[in-house]
């Protein structure tokens, strides 16, 4: 298996996380995020944890992390996957876009992000 | 196993000196309900509020919804592993509390959601205003974490639901069903003319107001595996409160399942409804693989020739699910999978985040994205002032006059992927 790296705009997961596994933070937006491991899936990696990982809908929660692993070639499936959650994103910031949020309530989202990517990440320490 | 769940019928709800049912009224003592729920230290300040069917009261942010239950013959108790020891649960007498419920609800995390109004638009698309409603409004301590506060209210519910199910035990019941699921071999011979079919419900087990919890067991770490169906009946399955209320399913979902009662229905008579197959919702890829691998494995293994998939919860369960649908079809065995659509506000967007051809036959639970407004109510319980900042909520969504405008995500139950609710499409 490839290296693995977590592409996160969290930044509770990569003060938890940055020293212990290859992890790449990002002061992005979370379709910006969803796009940026995009074209990773492009240069050949495979997603490792699904992007819509959680109910908290991409036009509330600012916040996303994804595991990739590097692979050799394209991943059809990997691609279909993020191309699909891009699509949904793109629906839900047509509707509504993100709301303006107070620090408490960012830091909510930051513990809600970790807490559905930590199994994951225990998964490839 | 075979089950008789006892329904003793609650047409009101009213605080008295002593907690009791009389002449299908709940009495419940205050005092001794909030002295239960401060046994748990983690709570400041603990209040409890009657919501009774067609009063103008909302409920906000609701968090976990519990029908009160009692093991009256039988192994075990409610909520096995929760409340009660880990014994198997789902055979003798059950009685119930029906027509009433335990809402809790509380800030856990900033962004909220779930409301339930008792009158009004908004009261037609949750089950829950139909209940007289028992609700709990706890108060977490200075500095609380986030995952503690969650335990402590679910447990919380748990613990007041099983008190107020005690105090039908000895009640005889108003009404009473019987539910028997044998031993798959004794089912096939019993049955052997009837098409073998099973239930595979999907189960939410993401993280934090992201969790479901079998006898116990946090789903993550399951592989999938068989219950009989009348377990769940008893609270084999409770919900670890939510985010997306519209269909994340509570606990008095689980235990009133729709797709179980609806199969018991036709059992031994259009169909043999061999037992339930639970399955998980996990964010990392290769479980969502190994979880659909079992399941097929598991319908396979059972010689089944039909199956329902429900699934729970919104984005990466659309894999899971298209997952489930495609290799269950591809051992031979048919499929109908029940779902909730977010279809965007004009409903024309495509529905799930993954789709297939074999997911040919589908029942929908609803378009979340549907906008709905809330009239003003003349009494809150709990916090109006989250609703901004709720699912399916924009800033403004609050008006002065204290409607809301927001989507059907926001309302607990609205697009329930069970099928207890109203919404659906059909086909002509």
């Amino acid at each position: 298996m490839g290296k693995n790296i977590v592409v996160t705009n969290n930044p509770l997961v990569k003060a938890k996380y940055q020293d212990k596994v290859p992890l790449e933070y990002y002061d992005i937006g979370y379709l910006e995020l969803l796009m940026k491991v995009r074209d990773k899936v492009h240069l050949g990696y495979k997603l490792l944890t699904h992007p819509l990982s959680s109910s908290v809908k991409p036009n509330e929660t600012p916040y996303k992390t994804v595991i990739i692993s590097e692979g050799s070639g394209l991943d059809s499936d990997s691609l279909l996957i993020i191309e699909n959650s891009i699509l949904t994103t793109k629906k839900f910031l047509n509707d509504i876009s993100v709301y303006n949020w107070e620090d408490k309530i960012l830091e909510d989202f930051q513990v809600v992000d970790l807490s559905i990517i930590e199994p994951a990440i225990n998964k490839i320490l | 196993m075979r089950l008789e769940l006892g329904y003793v019928f609650i047409k009101d709800v009213q605080f008295g000196s002593e907690s009791k049912v009389e002449n299908g009224t709940l009495y419940v003592n205050k005092e001794e309900l909030i002295n239960l729920i401060k046994e748990d230290e983690h709570f400041e300040s603990v209040d409890i509020e009657l919501a009774r069917p067609g009063e103008s009261v909302r409920i906000t942010p609701v968090k976990d919804v519990i029908e009160p239950r009692v093991k009256v013959e039988g192994p075990g108790g409610i909520f096995p592993g929760m409340i009660s020891k880990v014994d198997i649960v789902g055979s003798g007498k059950t009685n119930v509390l029906k027509g009433c419920a335990v809402v809790t609800t509380g800030r856990i995390v900033g962004f909220q959601e779930g409301i339930i109004d008792m009158t009004g638009p908004g009261a037609e698309y949750t089950p829950f205003s139909k209940l007289n409603n028992v609700v709990l409004v706890c108060e977490p301590k200075e500095g609380l974490k986030q995952h503690e506060h969650e335990k402590a209210l679910r447990m919380a519910g748990f613990k007041v639901a099983a008190h107020l199910g005690k105090l039908a035990k000895e009640i005889k019941p108003d009404e009473v069903d019987t539910f028997e699921t044998l031993p798959i071999l004794e089912g096939i011979n019993k049955y052997s003319d009837l098409p073998k079919v099973a239930y595979v419900q999907m189960l939410q087990s993401q993280g934090l107001l992201h969790d479901t919890y079998v006898y116990g067991v946090d789903a993550k770490q399951i592989v999938p595996t068989i219950l009989y169906p009348t377990e769940i009946m008893d609270g084999a399955i409770v919900s670890g409160n939510c985010v997306s209320a519209c269909d994340k399913n509570t606990t008095y979902h689980h235990l009133n399942n729709p797709v179980v009662q609806d199969l018991y229905k036709k059992h031994g008579k259009e169909l043999n409804f061999v037992g339930v197959i639970i399955t998980n919702e996990n964010v990392y890829l290769a479980d969502k693989e190994r979880s659909s691998n079992w399941t097929a494995k598991l319908a396979e293994f059972l010689g089944l020739d039909g199956v329902v998939v429900s699934q729970e919860g919104f984005g990466n369960p659309d894999t899971d699910l298209i997952m489930n649908c495609k290799k269950i079809e591809q051992k031979g065995i048919k499929t109908v999978i029940i779902t909730d659509e977010y279809a965007g506000r004009d409903g024309a967007s495509q529905s799930l985040a993954d789709a297939d051809k074999l997911a040919n036959a589908v029942v929908t639970g609803g378009n979340a994205n549907e906008v709905i407004t809330l009239p003003p109510m003349d009494k809150i319980i709990g916090h109006i002032k989250y609703v901004d900042t709720i699912a399916g909520g924009f800033d403004g969504s609050l008006k002065e006059d204290g409607s809301i405008v927001v989507e059907l995500q926001a309302i607990t139950g609205a697009t329930n992927e069970l099928g207890f609710n109203k919404l659906t499409a059909r086909g002509f």
